[in-house]
């Protein structure tokens, strides 16, 4: 008995997780993927780097300074924020980010100014208008290895947990099969330290010296980096399709029979060898592959959470329903928390003394 | 009968009218219900729906629901199968809502824990509480949620809540042209709901269907006559009618 079956008359669901939504988890991730990058210079003092880790710094901080806000903004009403903390339900993860955001952020803060504070005073010793508020700022100035490396565990713990909880809050919506994969929080990880890699790559172009990825064989992370994204793809994909993974196989299901779906998979993957490609073979072009890896991380994001919300839960075929609006939910939105990422990279690269001694001497 | 007399009571008459409506709803659920707690419950007969939207309309009208939003839908279909070499045409419409589950999704996801199930079984969003991230509509397996642009904070279905408190029925349940919904209290084994669902039971075991039962989130909307082809997300094709192309 054949079947064919058509809808006449239903529902579409709304997005409802916009593109703040995806906004917020590309910016998060990327500051958490910038965190472990300053690690190896401020943390653990291998001089190779140096320049990597402090263009990491600025990215960590410009990226968990604005990712909060478009967070905010996804609540329509920033003011809401309140009752995550006054009727915190343990429950559920969204709860605990609630937590683990200020945790993260404040551990960064403290971090950062740690590692600051010498330079601070330098800067208050140099004179000059701001001379009083570096040095109150400074505190005194002192170079303590231990205290930063005792911020970098309470960040790193903060880092940890925010990886932890954007990842689970995602993978734990069984209504939702493409979402509901084991694999899925491992993807959030693996893309957004790419991400990562390529900000600093973009960084160094843009306000370093574009030096960063020597010694700190940033391209031999990066082509590591996609190397895991295609080898976790490639689980996905195998637990899909012979079934070894219930969960896999049905998320696979739900998105293999649409050609568009097709062309984003194939997307993805061209994206990561042409990146792995770009960082093994041509290291002259790695602004090419650091904006190729920023794209992937935010291509992702916005596939899962966007393309997700447009497969329905109970009605037949797709939504293909949503069109970027041009206001505060949609395109405004993006440009704006990318407005305001520049501003803010661009405050802290004024008044911040990020690239240390040689900064200050100049 | 003088004419002042005559209108008074006919104010009488006027003022009455609601009371009597509550009246004839009442012997349905909260009086014969009156021992013990209440487990509100709906069962969809969907051989005896039409298909005429009108409980889609009067919830709509019942709870302000905003333009293109949807708490309750009747989901219409139609099939095209062979069966013995001859190809059959037909319409299948299925009443969607919130399933008001036992085991509800919605709630263990809500980080400030505005929505919750009351005593009763009724699930519901205390929108004072509510700050509208949407998780509960993402965790939603039936669809059933959705942000209210109108407050901004997430709706859904709640069986009237107001009005059984009140001793009414939904109003989805009072309008319904066909008498395919039945709603009641599944703890009182003299209701109709009971009545209708232990009757179907006898008549055929696997009779009494939820859907998707195998999220495990035992849903207090139980339906008879559900295809299983419709019992969890459809496959065919997408649908023709959109809302938001045609409305608002």
């Amino acid at each position: 008995m054949s079947t064919s079956i058509v809808e006449v008359v239903n529902v579409a669901r709304e997005v409802s997780w916009l593109p703040w939504a995806v906004q917020y988890f590309f910016l998060i991730g990327l500051s958490v993927g910038c965190f472990l990058l300053t690690m190896p210079w401020f943390a653990l003092r291998r001089p190779a780097w140096e320049r990597a880790s402090r263009l990491a710094l600025l990215g960590a901080l410009a990226c968990g300074l604005t990712a909060p806000v478009a967070l905010l903004a996804d609540l329509h009403q920033p003011g809401r924020f309140l009752n995550f903390y006054l009727h915190p339900n343990f429950g559920s993860w969204m709860a605990w980010g609630a937590f683990f955001i200020p945790l993260y952020l404040g551990g960064l803060a403290l971090y950062t100014w740690l590692i600051l504070r010498p330079d601070l005073k330098r800067l208050a010793d140099a004179g000059g208008r701001w001379a009083g508020v570096y040095r109150a700022f400074a505190y005194g100035g002192h170079d303590s290895l231990g205290a930063i490396r005792i911020a970098a565990v309470l960040a790193l713990t903060g880092a940890a947990l925010v990886a932890l909880y954007t990842g689970m809050e995602v993978m734990v919506v069984h209504a939702r099969p493409l979402w509901d994969t084991p694999l899925l929080p491992v993807q959030f990880f693996i893309t957004a330290v790419a991400g990562a890699i390529g900000l600093v790559l973009v960084l160094d172009r843009a306000i370093g010296d574009g030096h960063a990825a020597q010694g700190a064989h940033l391209l031999r992370l990066l082509a590591a980096t996609q190397i895991l994204v295609l080898a976790v793809g490639a689980a996905w994909l195998l637990l899909g399709v012979t079934g070894l993974s219930p969960t896999h196989a049905n998320a696979l299901a739900q998105v293999a029979p649409s050609s568009a779906w097709q062309i984003t998979a194939v997307w993805a993957a061209g994206s990561a060898m042409v990146t792995l490609w770009l960082a093994v073979r041509h290291p002259a072009w790695r602004l090419a592959a650091g904006l190729i890896a920023l794209h992937s991380a935010w291509m992702m994001r916005w596939t899962v959470f966007i393309g997700g919300q447009e497969i329905p839960k109970t009605g037949a075929g797709y939504y293909h329903d949503y069109h970027l609006p041009l206001g505060q939910d949609g395109m405004l939105g993006i440009l704006g928390t990318a407005g305001l990422w520049i501003a803010v990279l661009i405050i802290l690269i004024s008044v911040l003394p990020w690239a240390g001694q040689r900064r200050v001497q100049a | 009968m003088s004419d002042d007399t005559l209108f008074q009571s006919r104010r009488a008459f006027l003022r009455a009218l609601p009371a009597i409506t509550a009246g004839a709803a009442l012997p349905l659920n909260s009086a014969s219900a009156a021992e013990g707690k209440h487990h509100w419950a709906m069962l969809v007969d969907v051989r005896k729906c039409i298909g005429c939207q009108a409980c889609t309309v009067s919830c709509i009208m019942e709870n302000a629901v905003p333009v293109n939003s949807f708490r309750t839908i009747v989901s219409t279909y139609a099939v095209t199968q062979e069966v013995d070499g001859h190809t059959q045409v037909g319409t299948y419409v299925l009443p969607r809502l919130c399933n008001h589950c036992d085991n509800p999704p919605c709630v263990p996801v809500c980080p400030v824990g505005a929505t919750f199930k009351r005593d009763d079984g009724i699930v519901v969003v205390d929108g004072d509480r509510c700050v509208g991230c949407a998780y509960c509509v993402q965790a939603c397996p039936y669809d059933a949620r959705f942000i209210n642009h109108d407050t901004n904070k997430a709706d859904k279905c709640t069986f009237c809540a107001h009005r059984v408190d009140a001793g009414l029925l939904p109003a989805c349940v009072e309008t319904c042209v066909g008498g395919a919904r039945i709603f009641g209290d599944l703890n009182d084994p003299k209701g109709e709901l009971r009545r209708r669902l232990d009757a179907a039971k006898r008549t055929e075991p696997n009779a009494v269907k939820v859907l998707k039962p195998e999220s495990g989130t035992h849903p207090n909307v139980f339906y008879i006559g559900l295809d299983p082809r419709f019992q969890g997300r459809v496959e065919g094709q997408a649908a023709l009618w959109r809302p938001s192309e045609h409305g608002g």
